[in-house]
């Protein structure tokens, strides 16, 4: 799966020649030999690397703080939402929807390697929701299709259907 | 400590060992015994002069009640009526009770829905059907003290025959349904009472459950309505629901009657099996309880049309003469008023298909609809037309039954329709094969046995008009106009499989 999420960014950042990863350990964590040092080892990690590569910093933020909520967001991405459980994948869903309330990305209002990452993370939680989830998690909902509108990004991943409009209005029905 | 009325005081014995020095062990207890026993006997005298006291005490209290009740014969539990005697009273409804009728003196019967006691008055709520009204027994000079704590003991549900003054009040009551006017009570007899402990209260079971959990006041859930549904249909909610569900019949053939239809009482009858033989368009049909079959000239969406008229007039005179039923409904089970449209929207089938698939539904085109993609669809409906009602039409042949007209111009699909209220189905209807061949190659299609439907495809040899129908849950329909979810609550004493009394 990291493996296919990084090939899928490698096109987004039009980097000409893909890498050649390896994996280690039963979690498959991928790994890329650097010609200039050890190998770069996590899925993170070798993100960030080739978005330096591809000269694209912005990615990861445009001042001190928005990189910090970016290294946050791809912490949060490999501790928090992979592996996770269904009662986490609740709560998760719960954070995210408070933290989407009043932010347009994730990390403020500049599309970050967090968005991406999370994006890709979060896919398998979204594809399983029904629309009247959907409508609960409102703000995650907005953002995941406004991430998967995003040009080259989504390669990889089929799209979810996302209702413009409501359809359960809150009420008793 | 006084005596409490009915308490009996505990006594607590506090045996005191007696302590001396000079004398020997034998003796020594045979004089505690001795102080024991005289101990014993005074507390033993004592317990009997205090009771003695208070049985004399009570005798005379008896009395002087007896003496001073002057109203003793304005009161009381009547004897069971058992048509004893014929009394030309008039007996005034509650919601009749207006300022009109000040300052008269009426007989009514109603129950006690309530009676609370404050000093030297008490005042009862007086209920039938849906409507109550606010009375009042006074100690005065046509209500004893006695008679004021007789009604006030009167259990809830009780029947009462209660004469009274009717007295324009100066506030409105806003607790009652008739708040112009109290009664004062001059006689109040008990003519059927209930027992003092009732499986449920008539106020928790109108309660909304979001109110319930809020104020941490009782509510009652389904089963133990259900399990006491002679209560529960006493309440304003159960009325108003049982009283549009009546409704919803007369409206229905009434319409009908005027459309000219006639209606028919037929046996019950399990599989597929109507007997026609008419050759008049409009005339021939025939319905058994909400079932309709309509012959038609050229195209089945005649009957679409003359079916979704009848739904629409029946909405209508909901809407127009039940609105006091329908908030009564909403107080406890609050939703949003039925929408339709004119005329009545019909999407195809096709249709509903890409909206579901829009949606994120993956379905195939042949698929049938499940109860959930119902529903999902019905939202979608309301949210792009903003209607509560409409038909889904030409439905794929394979999802339905097997004397189901085919489509002309697309073998896969059918001339058959579904009715959504609020996105739940209400009627499933087709135009019918009325071709005894052609009907004989769709059975052989479905694998059925043709000789168990023999009768029913030979009714079709003699010259069948072209018709189409379909039928109509009532309940469900009564139901889903007020947005409630569960059809027992529109059904009196309804049978499921957990459910066979009362």
């Amino acid at each position: 799966m990291a493996l296919r999420e990084l090939s899928s960014l490698e096109k987004y950042l039009g980097l000409k020649k893909p890498n050649k990863y390896s994996t280690q350990g039963d979690k498959k964590v991928p790994v890329l030999q650097n010609n200039q040092g050890p190998p770069l080892v996590g899925l993170i990690t070798i993100a960030c690397h080739l978005v330096k590569e591809a000269k694209r910093s912005d990615l990861l933020g445009e001042s001190a703080e928005s990189r910090a909520v970016v290294q946050q967001w791809l912490e949060y991405r490999v501790t928090r939402l992979d592996g996770c459980t269904k009662e986490d994948s609740k709560s998760i869903l719960k954070e995210l929807n408070i933290h989407l309330q009043d932010n347009v990305y994730l990390a403020g209002n500049h599309f970050t390697l967090a968005d991406t990452l999370m994006y890709y993370g979060i896919h398998p939680l979204i594809v399983d929701l029904t629309v009247q989830e959907k409508e609960q998690y409102l703000n995650v909902a907005r953002w995941f299709d406004h991430i998967q509108h995003v040009p080259r990004l989504r390669h990889h991943l089929p799209p979810v259907a996302v209702l413009r409009n409501r359809i359960y209005t809150g009420r008793h029905h | 400590m006084g005596w409490k009325r009915g308490w009996r005081r505990k006594l607590t014995f506090l045996f005191m060992p007696c302590v001396s020095s000079c004398f020997s062990a034998a003796e020594e207890e045979q004089q505690a015994q001795s102080k024991k026993g005289l101990k014993k006997q005074q507390k033993e005298a004592e317990k009997a002069a205090k009771k003695a006291e208070k049985q004399a005490k009570v005798a005379a209290e008896q009395q002087s009640a007896e003496e001073d009740d002057f109203a003793k014969d304005r009161y009381g539990v009547s004897a069971l009526v058992q048509s004893q005697q014929k009394l030309d009273r008039t007996l005034v409804r509650v919601q009749d009770l207006t300022p009109e009728k000040a300052d008269q003196l009426i007989w009514l019967r109603a129950r006690v829905h309530t009676s609370r006691a404050k000093g030297k008055q008490c005042f009862l709520v007086l209920r039938q059907q849906q409507f109550n009204v606010q009375a009042l027994v006074a100690v005065g000079d046509r209500a004893s003290k006695q008679m004021v704590k007789f009604a006030a003991n009167i259990t809830k549900e009780s029947i009462v025959d209660v004469e009274a003054m009717v007295r324009k009040v100066e506030q409105k009551i806003e607790s009652c349904t008739q708040q112009d006017v109290e009664l004062h009570v001059e006689k109040i007899f008990v003519i059927s009472q209930a027992e003092a402990r009732l499986p449920l209260q008539l106020e928790d079971a109108v309660r909304p459950d979001g109110e319930g959990e809020e104020e941490g006041r009782a509510t009652v859930n389904q089963d133990t309505r259900l399990d006491n549904r002679v209560i529960d249909l006493r309440t304003t909610t159960s009325q108003a629901v049982f009283r549009l569900q009546s409704g919803v019949c007369q409206l229905f053939r009434d319409t009908l009657t005027k459309k000219g239809f006639v209606e028919i009482q037929t046996p019950k009858i399990i599989s597929v099996f109507r007997a026609e033989d008419s050759n008049t368009h409009r005339h021939l049909t025939e319905f058994v309880g909400l079932d309709i079959e309509m012959a038609f000239n050229y195209h089945y969406h005649e009957v679409i049309e003359s079916i979704t008229d009848t739904m629409v007039q029946i909405f209508k005179g909901l809407r127009d003469n039940f609105q006091t039923e329908i908030q009564t409904v909403n107080k406890q089970f609050p939703s949003e008023p039925f929408k339709f449209l004119e005329p009545t929207l019909r999407l195809e089938y096709t249709e509903g298909v890409a909206m579901l698939r829009e949606a994120g539904v993956e379905m195939g085109d042949e698929d049938d609809l499940s109860t959930p993609n119902e529903k999902l669809l019905g939202r979608l409906v309301k949210e792009k037309y903003d209607t509560d009602f409409y038909v889904l039409d030409k439905y794929p042949l394979a999802v339905r039954p097997f004397y189901t007209m085919p489509d002309p111009h697309n073998p896969k699909y059918s001339n058959s329709y579904d009715m959504f209220m609020r996105g739940e189905e209400i009627l499933s209807g087709a135009q019918r094969v009325h071709d005894a061949q052609l009907l004989t190659e769709r059975a052989q299609h479905h694998q059925i046995d043709l000789e168990k439907i023999k009768s029913y495809i030979d009714s079709f040899r003699y010259g069948a008009p072209p018709h189409a129908g379909g039928g109509i849950g009532l309940e469900r329909v009564c139901m889903l106009y007020l947005g409630l979810h569960n059809v027992r609550q529109t059904s009196m004493f309804p049978r499921d499989p957990k459910r066979l009394t009362p």
